[in-house]
């Protein structure tokens, strides 16, 4: 019978116990938190560049997808194949990105200005099944890796540790949004983008030239996007379908942030990648895809608007 | 210089020929011809529909005539962006007063001067602008959908004056105003026109235009039905019966 009855364990190590396993429990929490804030500021970048696009030109962009993963190659041939410097091969890629997506803008959306919506969608539609076949006929569909010039070792912070790299990511993410913010907010081309958003009629009365903002915007959002793809690269891999779900991503953060909403997108960014992060981490790993769309679903049920939107808006 | 005034009143400064302009398959404007001198204000008149607004917008760019010439100080606009009209000295204040409503009554301002480099007269003219209009220096900070409806006709007109203007042309800048508030719109308007500049009006309430104007155009249905000096028009028995209500 007395084997039955529990072995009396000392206080003090049983509380050792829970105390380190509930520090562990906070570690692991911090983690989770910190991985979230690094993938956050890349999604929230995915998200800008499409608000925009949408929220001033109209435009449903399926081939934003295709520029991240543009963002992506561009930085794999710079580093990998002509060895330049990672961090000028950073803003080459991007810049690329901006010039891809102006040529986008003038070889197919300024013929189709005032078309209808749906004709409009087929074409990008189009434009990104052509775009990612063409990469997967230039680059095959091996996946490629990047390398870094940053240490392998993590930068650890008592429990905590998170790469170089991926520091990297979140610092250059963040400058890119305020940079962008500033750009709309602080300067005379974003007043003129926020005026063609709420009234491109009136804007062009006040002598906007609307083909030019139209312009700028899309290869603003398509920089932002090649610079997502250029920054996640060297941390995942590349291949020709990685676009895909950056889209459909970047589509939800779109929708969770409110239309031409760039705080929106910032916030719904860093929301989705919360979700995930956490989702896969005590919930179920396989289902962190999925976790941000169940959110949104719910969310779109609340809000169909969004969850930031002051009907419709920039800046 | 005392043929000043006369003179320069003779001048032509907006010349429309012909003009016809289509929505797709539709007419609003079916062969329109008026003129507008230096230092006018001209009232067009006419029913909904009538082509009014569409003319404007003709003049200012906004839409290309199908047919048709528009001259403004001797240079061919027909064809010209909407962009060059302005440069060339042509504001247009939008029907329904279109202020930037995200945006704070400054930045409305700014909006209107958006072509300009000159930052220090830009500078100067919207203080100017302020010291006329106080109740809307004191709401600089706030966006403009904040605004009366007053209030935001009047940031609309103000934004207009902000390209420093040869003409201006209001598309119904009373519609929707409180009656004491359509008064004041009118004599700001009055006073704009008093600092010599150009004036084209379209105006619903025809009886306030006619009064005001020097002179005026009757459309209906897209084309000419009369025109003559505001007091001609004010007991034409037409106009009377048609626009007056009498």
């Amino acid at each position: 019978m007395d084997l039955w009855k529990p072995q009396p364990v000392g206080r003090l190590p049983r509380f050792r116990q829970s105390l380190s396993r509930k520090s562990c429990v906070l570690d692991q929490l911090l983690q989770h938190c910190l991985n979230a804030l690094v993938l956050g500021g890349t999604y929230a970048l995915l998200g800008i560049g499409l608000t925009l696009i949408f929220g001033i030109m109209r435009v449903v962009n399926f081939t934003h997808g295709e520029l991240y993963s543009f963002g992506a190659y561009m930085m794999f041939m710079f580093v990998m194949l002509l060895h330049l410097d990672f961090f000028l091969s950073l803003v080459l890629a991007m810049l690329l990105g901006i010039a891809l997506g102006a040529a986008i803008e003038f070889l197919l959306l300024r013929k189709l200005r005032g078309a209808d919506i749906d004709t409009t969608m087929l074409v990008m539609i189009g434009a990104w099944i052509a775009m990612q076949n063409l990469e997967q006929l230039v680059w095959s569909g091996v996946a490629k890796s990047i390398k870094t010039p940053f240490p392998s070792s993590p930068l650890v912070m008592g429990a905590l540790s998170v790469s170089w790299n991926r520091l990297f990511v979140l610092a250059v993410a963040l400058g890119l949004i305020l940079c962008t913010y500033a750009l709309v907010n602080r300067t005379r081309l974003g007043r003129a983008m926020r005026a063609t958003f709420q009234d491109p009629d009136t804007a062009a009365l006040m002598g906007v030239d609307i083909g030019t903002i139209y312009m700028s915007t899309f290869a603003l959002g398509s920089g932002l996007a090649a610079a997502a793809g250029a920054l996640l690269g060297p941390i995942f891999v590349v291949t020709p379908t990685m676009g895909d779900l950056a889209s459909l991503k970047a589509f939800a953060i779109v929708i969770l942030g409110g239309l031409g909403n760039i705080v929106g997108a910032t916030i719904g960014g860093f929301i989705l990648a919360f979700i995930e992060e956490l989702g896969a981490g005590y919930i179920s790993s396989g289902y962190r895809d999925a976790m941000g769309f169940l959110l949104i679903i719910a969310i779109l049920l609340v809000r169909p608007t969004g969850l930031f939107s002051r009907k419709e808006r920039i800046g | 210089m005392s043929f000043g005034p006369i003179s320069a009143k003779d001048t032509l400064v907006l010349k429309i020929e012909g003009l016809v302009c289509r929505y797709g398959k539709v007419s609003a404007v079916r062969g329109l011809s008026l003129e507008v001198r230096k230092g006018e204000m001209v009232a067009l008149i006419g029913a909904n529909g009538a082509g009014k607004s569409t003319t404007l917008k003709a003049v200012s760019g906004l839409i290309r005539p199908a047919e048709g010439r528009l001259i403004f100080d001797g240079e061919d606009i027909t064809r010209a962006s909407a962009r060059h009209i302005l440069r060339l000295g042509i504001a247009h204040c939008p029907e329904g007063r279109r202020v930037f409503p995200y945006m704070t009554v400054t930045e409305n301002l700014q909006m209107g001067c958006h072509l300009r480099r000159d930052a220090a007269a830009v500078t100067a003219d919207m203080q100017s602008l302020f010291d006329r209009f106080p109740i809307l220096y004191d709401r600089r900070a706030q966006t403009a959908g904040t605004l009366s409806g007053g209030e935001q006709q009047m940031l609309a007109i103000m934004r207009a004056l902000m390209s420093r203007p040869k003409l201006v042309l209001f598309d119904e800048p009373s519609l929707g105003l409180a009656p004491t508030m359509v008064d004041r719109v009118f004599d700001i308007i009055k006073g704009i026109q008093a600092e010599g500049v150009t004036v084209v009006m379209v105006e619903q309430n025809a009886f306030a235009a006619l009064e005001l104007s020097d002179r005026a155009y009757v459309l209906e249905q897209g084309r000419l039905k009369l025109s003559g000096t505001g007091a001609e028009l004010l007991h034409n028995p037409e106009v009377k019966a048609a626009y007056l209500g009498a």
